[in-house]
């Protein structure tokens, strides 16, 4: 993939030197990239009469205008980079690697989420620090690893100087090109990405054989065993598998360092510091693990990252917010053994015990949230991860599901896994030497 | 001091609950398996033998074998011909003032008159369903109470409700505290959809208490949901409430 | 595939597992020699009551000398943290009370500053048998800092609080810290239901153990123990900042669930001479706090569960936590600290887990709640 991505680099270079004017895009977006038609079964019309803004309403004009934007590589400073180099349509809006890589082959700290049904999502971001798609369409373009541009005016003057641009604008807005305009425009745009119409929603409809019998059982452990659906709800007014809140999970823990930002970042909070001293130092440290913290700068949002909807999970891989996750299995192994220890640790999450057969189940329900439209791709995906996981689960910790271990278990155990200050301690504790 | 009767009766019942937990309350779970039944007649005629609600009067319906279902029609028949086979035996009888006979007295504050003399027959508004006796209200009560005692000595008790980590229902609602049974139907977060008071019960054994779920007519998961009603009572129902 | 595989976590708990494996194996003998030593090495410094069970770290029981130095008529601010409520079965059965207890104890650990002290707040066990006290003894054996043990009523009535004074001492003793008059009280007394009803040990405790059967009787520190307060506190002055420690709060809070202490009013007659007197209690599992005439008193967050608010008797200065989500099972438990101030009064800060600390000020309670008025919930109780 990432050979392809070189390749891909080189092209657009011979393309650019070749061209006198700087073109929008190098290639055309694809079927993928149109937008959606709301008649889906399990499509909620309600929600979706909930979530388009008064302040922009939906206009084929404003649409075609976003998706024009969407893909047009001049909104960044090399000219390379558009919105679809990080949420590919023929990757379910996602570049499908671990963290994002944007201008000048820099990668930022984060997985790309999809653009999939995002309209429907109360924040932006992995810690929800835009509250609309129109805020969140703003950050990637000044973002100096994302799009690399200076400033607002930048960005308006760039696309002032695309005479075409300046014509639809002002039928679109009745106004000259603004910053915001060019955020509602790529806003209303994503808000066309609608993904329902899954197996699982005509299961749901009244198909009893919409879904295989492993993923009805998969949906049963879903709703009971394993404890998924208390953080990733569905409902059929609210059919998107998130409750759009803020858990820690222990995916920052894996990382050594997490405890110890944390604690400094907290003891600097209660010296009284401002929020825009938490900033700096999350710009100066490698802060990004301690997630929704560093927008509400509340203790309990310490490494608390955004429930995310699982639909289309088979082409959106890997997983979790720094995209260290390859497989589905992978990823509910982690949740199996109760996450990774950190004082921080949502209690929800607690080792669960579920058998290999179960994860087989859970995995095939994920797979039945597949849209039509990434039926093949997903197969594929799926029997890539499944050959995998018969051989590697990294993630794997059965004892420790079972809760025959560790801290859940009979051998009591430490408190916090890798990170906890309890080992160390341990040998200047008097009361704790000798023994056998 | 306003407590000083709530520790006499809390001590009473709490006794009370102990004892009957161990030697009444199976028995009581079984008689509700098994309602009391009128013996019927056998067929003489090879047909099905019904009786009337008299616990007496009884025909046969030869033209069903037993374990037909009657039509509608023929059920219609079967009540003429039972009520004219009853005129027929009591001719200066009225079939309604003769049921409230049996026991006749009024809706209204039935303890009130377990002290008295009961009230002469023949002067209530009674009729076959409302005339009870200060016993029967003495029975139902009883039978409620067993009822709800049950509940409270499984809520009490995490090897009766199947835990498996120590954990029962009262070490987090003492008295039922929390349990807020008036407001379901609601929405419930932990379900992700509306939920019924049955179905958090349920949602508590398998998490927090490390049970197995019950299913909806288990008798354990029928005692638990009223003694949480009964510890409620005279609360307003307010549905969807958070 | 396992050991290819073997996770960070796996790793750690492995070298973990030996290690407490070794401390399981600590025979009684070398247990209380290595105790003893400790202990040893810290009366000899002058620095504790012999009486009162302390695991120490020998660096941190020094007194800072600095700040002492530095503070208001030597008399410094200080802070003390607490664990309290752990109620631990033995660990085959249950591992859930367990993992909240070591989240406590890691919690006080990672205090910069350490706390001068951590208090227990009772209720170390669910029904006080030897092997959950024992546990219980282990876990706060990795609490860095001086631990101040309190008994509550699940540690005592399986064996009449045999055990647990074998392995922590005398459940009543006083300490002067810094200026300020300490007495931890054993106030889960009661008095004989168990005889007359020919009950087992093991039906006494579980008697005990329930809110909300009503058998029992009330809880009480009883007249011996009025007697000791009172000749405890015949030498300290009245200007002298007290702090009482009692796992019952020590007043009428409700008294179907035992959230009471019968002789409450005697004890609160012994407290008011004094200027500035501090009750922090355990055993009512939840944000709770009251004042009556020169006493604040401040509930402690249970590790194990929270305890829904009393139908009746609320204090009417208490502001209620959020309804817990039992989802969570750290949601409304948690830990907490307090700030001692220079003048004596003691800020109370509730470290919620999974939610945002509370502090309540003395001023709040002091003030009748004229000002510093705590956050206030979302969902109160039904």
């Amino acid at each position: 993939m990432f050979d392809e991505r070189l390749w891909t680099g080189l092209l657009l270079i011979v393309a650019v030197v070749g061209l006198s004017a700087v073109p929008a895009r190098a290639q055309e977006p694809g079927p993928l990239a149109e937008p959606k038609s709301r008649n889906q079964v399990g499509f909620p019309a309600e929600l979706y009469s909930w979530v388009i803004p008064a302040d922009n309403p939906q206009t084929p004009e404003k649409i075609a205008l976003g998706k024009e934007l969407f893909f047009d590589d001049r909104l960044s400073e090399d000219g390379k980079i558009s919105c679809d180099h990080c949420h590919v349509p023929n990757k379910g809006f996602t570049d499908q690697l671990p963290t994002s890589m944007g201008i000048h082959n820099q990668f930022g700290q984060r997985n790309a989420p999809t653009i999939l049904n995002a309209l429907f999502s109360t924040t932006q971001f992995w810690d929800g620090r835009a509250a609309t798609l129109e805020d969140q369409a703003k950050q990637p373009i000044l973002n100096p690893v994302e799009m690399g541009m200076k400033s607002p005016d930048e960005v308006v003057g760039k696309i002032k100087g695309i005479p075409e641009y300046n014509e639809k604008f002002r039928k679109v807005f009745g106004r000259e090109v603004n910053y915001d305009d060019i955020a509602r425009a790529i806003a209303s745009y994503e808000r066309t990405q609608i993904a329902f119409d899954s197996p699982f929603d005509r299961y749901m409809a009244g198909d009893r054989r919409a879904i295989s019998d492993s993923a009805i059982r998969g949906w049963s452990i879903f709703n009971g065993k394993g404890r998924c659906m208390s953080c990733h709800g569905w409902n059929p007014t609210q059919p998107l598998f998130t409750d759009f809140k803020f858990h820690n999970i222990g995916v920052s823990a894996h990382k050594s360092d997490f405890v110890p930002l944390a604690r400094k970042a907290l003891a600097i909070l209660a010296q009284g510091a401002s929020p825009e001293q938490i900033d700096k130092l999350a710009i100066q440290t490698d802060m990004s693990g301690l997630g929704r913290f560093l927008v509400t700068k509340q203790p309990h949002d310490i490494g608390g990252f955004r429930t995310m909807g699982l639909r289309n999970l088979l082409v959106t891989q890997p997983y979790f917010h720094d995209g260290s996750q390859q497989t589905l299995w992978d990823t509910i192994d982690h949740y199996n053994k109760g996450g990774v220890q950190n004082p921080y640790l949502d209690g929800g999450i607690v080792p669960l015990g579920l058998s290999e057969a179960e994860e087989d189940d859970l995995v095939a329900f994920l797979a039945s949230l597949t849209s039509p439209e990434y039926e093949q791709m997903a197969k594929e995906e799926y029997d890539l991860q499944f050959k995998r996981s018969r051989t590697d689960r990294p993630q794997r910790d059965t004892e420790a599901a079972m809760g025959l271990k560790g801290r859940n278990g009979p051998g009591l155990g430490g408190p916090f896994g890798d990170i906890g200050p309890g080992q160390s301690e341990m040998g200047e504790n008097p009361a704790l030497l000798g023994g056998d | 001091m306003s407590f000083k009767p709530n520790q006499t009766v809390g001590a009473a019942t709490a006794a009370a609950a102990i004892l009957s937990a161990i030697v009444i309350l199976p028995a009581a779970l079984r008689a509700q398996q098994a309602p009391p039944a009128h013996p019927v007649p056998p067929p003489k005629n090879g047909g099905t033998v019904v009786m009337l609600c008299d616990g007496k009067t009884s025909i046969e319906i030869k033209s069903l074998k037993p374990g037909e279902q009657p039509t509608e029609s023929q059920g219609r028949e079967v009540a003429n011909e039972l009520m004219a086979e009853w005129r027929k035996e009591h001719p200066d009888e009225h079939w309604q003032m003769a049921q409230a006979d049996a026991g006749a007295k009024p809706h209204a504050d039935p303890m009130s008159q377990a002290s008295k003399s009961p009230p002469a027959t023949g002067q209530q508004q009674g009729d076959t369903y409302a005339s009870f006796t200060s016993r029967d209200y003495k029975v139902w009560q009883a039978e409620t109470q067993k009822f709800v005692d049950e509940g409270k000595r499984i809520f009490h008790d995490w090897k009766a409700l199947g835990g498996t980590i120590g954990v029962s229902c009262d070490m987090c609602h003492p008295d039922g505290a929390n349990t807020h049974p008036e407001t379901y139907p609601k929405y419930q977060v932990q379900l992700q959809r509306v939920a019924l008071l049955r179905d958090m019960i349920d949602w508590c054994i398998e998490n927090p208490v490390k049970g197995k779920t019950l299913d909806p007519n288990d008798p354990k998961l029928r005692a638990l949901e009223a003694y949480i009603y009964a510890q409620r009572k005279g609360v307003p129902l307010d549905y969807g409430k958070h | 595939m396992a050991a290819r595989h073997k996770s960070v976590e796996t790793k750690f708990m492995e070298e973990r597992d030996r290690v407490l494996r070794a401390l399981r194996n600590l025979d009684r003998r070398s247990f209380i020699k290595v105790v003893a030593a400790t202990a040893g090495a810290v009366i000899a410094k002058g620095l504790m009551p012999p009486h009162s069970f302390q695991l120490v770290t020998i660096a941190n029981a020094a007194p800072d000398k600095a700040s002492a130095a530095s503070g208001m008529n030597g008399q410094p601010p200080f802070t003390f943290a607490y664990i309290s409520d752990t109620h631990l079965y033995e660990r085959t059965l249950n591992q859930r009370f367990i993992r909240a207890a070591l989240k406590a104890v890691e919690d006080v650990n990672a205090l910069d500053p350490q706390p001068d002290f951590v208090l227990f707040g009772g209720d170390l066990a669910q029904l006080g048998t030897p092997q959950q006290l024992e546990l219980g003894r282990e876990i706060l054996k990795e609490v860095k800092a001086p631990v101040k043990m309190m008994v509550g009523e699940h540690d005592w009535f399986l064996d009449l609080g045999e055990k647990w004074q074998e392995l922590f001492g005398p459940p009543n003793y006083s300490f002067d810290w810094k200026g300020v008059h300490v007495v931890v009280l054993m106030s889960v007394h009661e008095k004989d239901f168990w005889t007359a009803r020919r009950m087992t040990p093991e039906e006494r405790m579980a008697t005990v153990a329930g809110l909300d059967n009503g058998v029992q009787s009330r809880f009480e520190v009883g007249e011996p123990q009025r007697e000791w307060l009172k000749n405890d506190l015949a030498k300290v002055s009245s200007s002298t900042p007290i702090l009482v420690f009692s796992h019952s709060p020590l007043y009428k809070y409700y008294y179907n669930w035992n959230f009471w202490t019968d002789d409450a009013d005697q004890v609160q007659a012994i407290l008011r001479r004094f200027d500035k007197v501090t009750v922090i209690h355990g055993h009512t599992h939840q944000m709770l706090f009251n004042q009556i005439g020169n006493i604040s008193f401040y509930g402690m967050l249970s590790t194990a569960w929270p305890w829904p608010y009393a139908p009746q008797g609320l204090p009417a200065l208490t502001i209620q936590m959020n309804r817990a989500d039992p989802f969570d099972q750290f949601d409304a438990c948690g830990d907490g600290r307090m700030e001692v101030r220079a003048d004596g009064l003691v800020d109370k800060i509730y470290n919620l887990w999974d939610r945002n600390p509370v502090t309540v000020k003395a001023d709040y309670l002091r003030s009748r709640g004229k000002i510093d008025r705590p956050p206030a919930p979302q969902f109160a109780s039904y």
